[in-house]
């Protein structure tokens, strides 16, 4: 396999990118001519972060509302966190970097494999050869979780009298979409077949922006075509949500203080005169 | 309330009256829907999509996860698919997506985008004159959305293409012409002021006033036109309270109206409205604004004034301040003798109004006076209070007849509730709750009172 796989990835990364930043921007960029927060709902900035936080971590509206829908969806999510760690940040990936890199990035990766894996190492008592045997294990348990919280996504888009009627096509796309990436990357895990050394280089070199080639594995091809798909997909469709719509929200990131301070704003030429 | 099973349509029949041309013409809006009307709506999206972030982000964002399904109390009593709020959104998003989107112009249907058609239009008037923006989803959405942003956008859109219906229209132009939503004019507002004084005489043999266009008193109440109309034992309850509290205050007969239906037609009507108000306490030289019971008048006093018509700084305390707030204070600093015993036999619960609940933040200031001046009070069930409470069924512009099928669908959430408490008088500091319930009450043959917190405090204080 040549490296038009690693360009591919770059394009769609990039497509990504861009795309999630225009959208962001987009909304940041639209104004929000009144207050409308949720009360009862926190004055100061500090329980406007709470708030936040607690959407964007625990969940808690979700939690309010169906807490067989909070299950499913909170572990799904953390399950895709702990995934995106595992690939990126993996304890491996910077040592390959450091062999296939020179320059600053190499020392750069140096600094990770010298300082971060011993340190790490020493958190939790285990040599390296023992770290990557836990990786392996605990990414692979992680993939299965997460396919196990899709099924159960899936399952209930199906069954659910209310959210069958409300679901569309991009719907089941998107449930489709990361079950068959997460699949083709247990099933390397599980299955054998995939030169792992082969693969953690091909991460580190594209992630380096010295991309090397990857594995000759069909499943391997497949399960980086999805994600491209994905990376492409997401900046065009609901899971644009991604990009933390809760922050942007203003129902939750409004300070709730009409009274203690006007709320103005230059959209409303009006308004500026009723000030005058 | 259980959610039931779909009932596709079950709503779909249940249409409001439209306005006529001269109500239109009389609001600035075209006086029929015209022949180029898609593109003008199309034009009017657009344009709220630059100038409303909740509207951009919400049709944005949702992920149909379902969490908002069985939240909707007009979908708890109907059934209609179309009444879940993500499915209520999608009449819109679905035009968003088709017309607005990449991915909806690109591959249409297959992104779930359909055309601005005649029927979706309709689809449009019937479902959006279905939602009273209580806002009860939104309190359940991991993402925030809020379908009162949405049926706001989706309301202000029809009225630009001349769409609007005969009620909401009515009162804005009553409120705008008269001064208030019932249509009281100067000289009967005194009058009813008066016939209310000598009730009040009798009722406690003391001379308490009712003072309009007084002006430098210490506070403007503005109260909802329906209390010097049905709901007169909360205008004298006002009365008897200043007079306990040896404080002046005055109505006003040019901003008669605490409520403001301009929220339920467009931001234009929803400034003009509200500017009434502001201009009553400048020239009658107020001090304090004091906003009378009434749900949706809170939300635009307080969230709204400051940023549409303020700065308020011509007032002593430059923001308005709700009457049971103030009724709260005072109680605290012991300047009201109270008497508990008035109102012992009542078995009282209490209604939060959706906005003042989830859009105002008044919810404890209530309970803590019906606590100290009734024995009887008991809360409904956890999950149908506070912010999570059901909407009376009528507010946003539905208090109308012809659609009193769905007021009924709207409001069974909240009359079982009610029932599961076992009480037999519900107080509400709201004048649409009240005008709706003893309706709903009859309808479902349920023997109870409507009353307001204001009522039972005035019964509660010693003179």
């Amino acid at each position: 396999m040549q490296l038009w796989l690693s360009l591919l990835l770059y394009l769609a990364a990039a497509v990504f990118l861009i795309g999630l930043g225009w959208r962001l921007l987009n909304w940041l960029r639209t104004p929000v001519p009144l207050k409308i927060p949720l009360t009862p709902g926190p004055a100061d900035r500090r329980g406007v972060l709470w708030r936040l936080g607690g959407e964007l971590f625990a969940f808690r509206a979700l939690w309010r509302a169906d807490r067989s829908l909070w299950t499913p969806a909170w572990i799904f999510h953390v399950a895709l966190v702990l995934l995106l760690i595992g690939h990126f940040g993996g304890l491996e990936t910077p040592r390959f970097a450091c062999a296939t890199l020179g320059g600053m990035q190499a020392a750069f990766c140096r600094v990770a494999c010298d300082v971060g894996l011993p340190f790490a190492g020493g958190l939790t008592g285990m040599s390296m050869a023992q770290f990557g045997h836990f990786e392996d294990i605990s990414g692979g348990l992680v993939g299965a979780v997460a396919i196990a919280a899709l099924l159960w996504l899936l399952l209930r888009r199906l069954l659910a009298e209310r959210v069958r009627s409300i679901s569309t096509f991009s719907d089941y796309f998107a449930l489709l979409l990361l079950l068959l990436i997460i699949v083709t990357g247990n099933d390397m895990r599980f299955m054998g077949g995939l030169n792992i050394e082969q693969a953690r280089q091909f991460v580190a070199g594209w992630l380096a922006l010295h991309p090397t080639p990857a594995p000759a594995d069909p499943v391997f091809t497949m399960h980086i075509l999805l994600v491209c798909a994905l990376l492409i997909y997401i900046p065009f469709s609901k899971l644009v949500h991604i990009g933390g719509a809760a922050l942007f929200s203003p129902t939750l990131n409004q300070r709730n203080n009409p009274r203690q301070r006007r709320y103005t704003g230059p959209w409303d030429k009006t308004n500026a005169s009723a000030t005058a | 309330m259980q959610a039931p099973p779909l009932k596709p349509n079950a709503a779909a029949g249940a249409h409001h009256h439209r306005a006529n041309p001269t109500l239109l013409a009389a609001l600035g809006l075209p006086t029929e829907v015209p022949a180029d009307w898609r593109a003008r709506a199309l034009t009017k999206f657009d344009e709220l999509l630059h100038t409303r972030r909740s509207l951009k982000l919400y049709l944005d964002t949702c992920v149909r996860c379902g969490a908002c399904t069985d939240k909707c109390p007009f979908f708890l009593g109907t059934g209609d698919p179309n009444n879940m709020p993500v499915a209520r959104a999608e009449l819109l998003r679905k035009v968003y997506r088709r017309h607005f989107t990449a991915a909806g112009k690109l591959f249409g249907p297959l992104a779930a985008g359909e055309e601005l058609t005649d029927a979706v239009r309709e689809q449009w008037f019937t479902y959006f004159y279905q939602c009273t923006e209580c806002r009860r989803c939104a309190v359940f959405c991991p993402f925030g959305v809020d379908t009162a942003e949405i049926t706001m956008a989706a309301r202000e859109i029809m009225a630009s293409i001349g769409l609007a219906t005969k009620y909401v229209s009515e009162v804005v132009d009553k409120a705008h012409t008269i001064g208030n939503n019932i249509g009281i004019p100067e000289a009967a507002w005194r009058d009813t002021c008066r016939f209310l004084e000598e009730e009040l005489k009798e009722q406690t043999g003391a001379d308490i006033k009712l003072p309009v266009n007084q002006a430098g008193a210490e506070v403007l109440l503005v109260p909802p036109s329906a209390d010097l109309f049905t709901n007169t034992d909360t205008m004298m309850a006002y009365g008897k309270f200043f007079h306990a509290l040896g404080v002046s205050w005055t109505t006003s007969s040019y901003a008669s109206e605490a409520g403001n239906f301009g929220m339920f037609l467009n931001y234009e009507h929803l400034k003009k409205v509200n500017r009434r108000i502001v201009d009553a306490a400048r020239q009658l030289g107020v001090r304090r604004l004091v906003m009378g019971e009434c749900g949706h008048a809170w939300r635009a006093a307080q969230a709204f004034t400051d940023t549409l018509n303020g700065p308020l700084d011509f007032l002593e305390k430059p923001r308005p301040e709700h009457i049971l707030e103030y009724a709260v204070r005072v109680i605290r600093q012991g300047r009201l003798k109270l008497d508990k015993s008035a109102n012992d036999g009542l078995a009282v619960t209490y209604h939060d109004p959706c906005n003042l609940a989830r859009a105002g933040g008044i919810i404890e200031e209530p309970r803590e006076i019906l606590r100290l001046i009734a024995r009887g009070f008991r809360e409904m069930p956890a999950d149908t209070i506070r912010e999570k409470t059901f909407c009376c069924g009528a507010g946003a512009g539905l208090l109308t007849d012809e659609i009193m099928e769905t007021r009924f669908a709207g409001v069974k959430p909240r009359i079982e509730a009610f029932c599961a408490s076992g009480a037999t008088h519900l107080a509400v500091p709201c004048a649409i709750c009240k005008a709706q319930f003893p309706v709903a009450f009859e309808h479902y043959r349920i023997d109870a009172q409507v009353v307001g917190v204001m009522d039972l405090l005035a019964k509660a204080i010693v003179l």
